[in-house]
């Protein structure tokens, strides 16, 4: 195996995890600010696939254009299941909102799944030629992608720290208590993180059809991956998970060029066990007490 | 008439009240301690004031504003402001943030100075994130930050709690200071004989309901009722001959 193989599945690595790191901010946020694993965020990235192809089919059939509507509509989708599911269930154990968004996450599939079949679509996406560098390849549309998606974690990444309305975000997650005792409107808080949850699902989803073809199975199978980088982050650390998702990325296209392609997953669950056993808190993350 | 009024308050967290037939008031500017037994019900009455109880009746009264209507949010939005016993300051946010998040405040930056002016020790700290600040500073950024408001009253959960004596010096010095920013102090205290010295007066609470209430002094001067419910007099220190 040589150097070059290894250094373009490295690029690749970075591209998916790029653009993965959308919803496994997503992940990370609602873990740190409404306290559940969000297990429906795969599908939703599937919603905003099957959204961006609507688009392209019946709209436009520019990306720009599908991207918006993807995001717009993924963040409707999922600021709908909060009104109805998730705000009910806030004061309950968290078990009851991971159930449910499983729950959700089975419900959306199946709608996409009665409307769509199980066929296989793809993002409509221009031919370009890869830039070759000594055997070194680059696509510029992953450099599209990976910028689009350094472009939407930079403006989350901004948002929490630079402005009033990421430091309330903040501190709900650091104390609910105290942050109402302090004036802040938690459930505002909350109906925001919705939407930017599904906003960046959206977008991820339409995304990776531009890496991968579409079908209604396309997030849920995503859904370990991006646990597992949460977790190798650091469960609530927004920069964790982003670190976490690119060097899964990475590690998981290095290991197929040893493995093969069919046993990426596994190497999902060895991660996620090596991490849980060598070091639970994560490369970004606290050890905190469990009352 | 009174800031703060209950009228028959009872309530708890699950089926059985923890406290019962409650009635008690604080006028604007004073400080009331509420003190008694260890589950007597103090903090849980403090909570209740606050919108913490998820089972509530009777009626609490602030300022002519039913509370029981109003979201834990509206209540420190109509200058209700809550130092809890423990995790009182957002520890992940930096001195600076943990004042500036405090909403409904008509000029935050003049404010903060204000703060800053009258704890000198956060000044040099503002960048310094919360959580890594001594006891002693910890408590002035929660005393801080539920004065950005400019409330009128304050609920304190057991403000020495976990303090050195000394450092329970200062902050009860703190707290004694607060009716001159405006605001009225209703505080629960373990510390109860330290507290009722320079509260103006006080409730003794046994089993979730009020057994006396009187002036600090006049409660501290009940040696009965204050060996019962306030503990043995601290041990005086033995002068040198």
């Amino acid at each position: 195996m040589d150097w070059i193989n290894i250094t373009n599945a490295a690029i690749n690595g970075i591209v998916l995890g790029l653009l993965l790191a959308l919803p496994a901010l997503a992940v990370t946020l609602v873990f740190g600010i409404a306290r559940f694993p969000h297990a429906a965020v795969g599908d939703y990235m599937t919603f905003g696939a099957y959204t961006a192809i609507l688009v392209q089919s019946f709209m436009s059939a520019s990306l720009v254009a599908a991207a918006l509507i993807a995001s717009a509509a993924t963040a409707f989708l999922s600021l709908f299941f909060y009104a109805w599911v998730f705000r009910s269930l806030s004061q309950r154990s968290p078990v009851s909102s991971l159930i449910a968004s499983i729950g959700v996450a089975f419900a959306v599939r199946s709608v996409i799944t009665f409307f769509a079949g199980q066929s296989q679509y793809v993002i409509e996406a221009p031919l370009v030629r890869a830039w070759n560098f000594s055997g070194v390849r680059i696509l510029p549309t992953d450099l599209y992608v990976a910028a689009t998606a350094v472009l939407a974690l930079a403006a989350v990444f901004f948002m929490l720290h630079f402005t009033a309305f990421g430091r309330r975000m903040r501190a709900v997650a650091d104390n609910p208590e105290l942050a109402a005792a302090s004036g802040i409107r938690v459930r505002e808080v909350m109906i925001t993180l919705s939407v930017i949850v599904g906003a960046f699902c959206g977008l991820g989803g339409m995304l990776m059809g531009f890496k991968a073809v579409v079908l209604p199975e396309l997030g849920w199978e995503l859904i370990l991956p991006i646990f597992a980088s949460v977790i190798l982050g650091g469960i609530g650390s927004p920069v964790g998970a982003v670190c976490g998702m690119i060097l899964f990325g990475i590690s998981q296209e290095i290991a197929s060029l040893y493995v093969g392609a069919s046993y990426k997953l596994v190497l999902a669950f060895v991660v996620l066990l090596l991490v849980l056993l060598i070091r639970p808190q994560g490369m970004f993350g606290k050890i905190i007490a469990v009352r | 008439m009174s800031l703060l009024t209950l009228s028959g308050v009872a309530g708890g967290y699950g089926d059985v009240d923890i406290v019962t037939g409650i009635n008690m008031h604080v006028d604007a500017r004073e400080i009331v301690t509420i003190a008694g037994t260890n589950g007597a019900g103090k903090s849980t009455l403090i909570k209740a004031v606050m919108g913490y109880l998820p089972r509530l009746s009777g009626r609490i009264e602030f300022d002519g504003h039913d509370l029981r209507s109003l979201s834990t949010e509206k209540r420190a939005g109509i200058g209700i402001s809550y130092v809890p016993q423990v995790r009182n300051i957002f520890s992940t946010l930096t001195v600076l943030e943990n004042l500036q998040v405090v909403e409904k405040v008509a000029d935050s930056r003049k404010r903060i100075a204000e703060m800053f002016d009258m704890f000198p020790a956060l000044a040099s700290r503002r960048r310094t994130q919360a959580g890594n600040l001594s006891g002693g500073e910890r408590q002035q950024l929660a005393f801080a930050r539920a004065l950005m408001s400019s409330p009128r009253l304050i609920l304190l959960d057991e403000p020495s709690a976990a303090l050195s004596p000394a450092l329970t010096e200062l902050v009860f010095a703190e707290v004694r200071k607060l009716p001159a920013t405006g605001a009225a102090v209703l505080m629960v205290e373990q510390r109860a004989r330290q507290a009722l010295a320079f509260s103006d007066r006080g409730y003794i609470l046994d089993s979730g309901k009020i057994v006396l209430t009187d002036t600090g002094s006049a409660l501290l001067a009940n040696e009965k009722m204050a060996e019962l419910y306030l503990g043995s007099k601290p041990v005086e220190p033995v002068q040198a001959s």
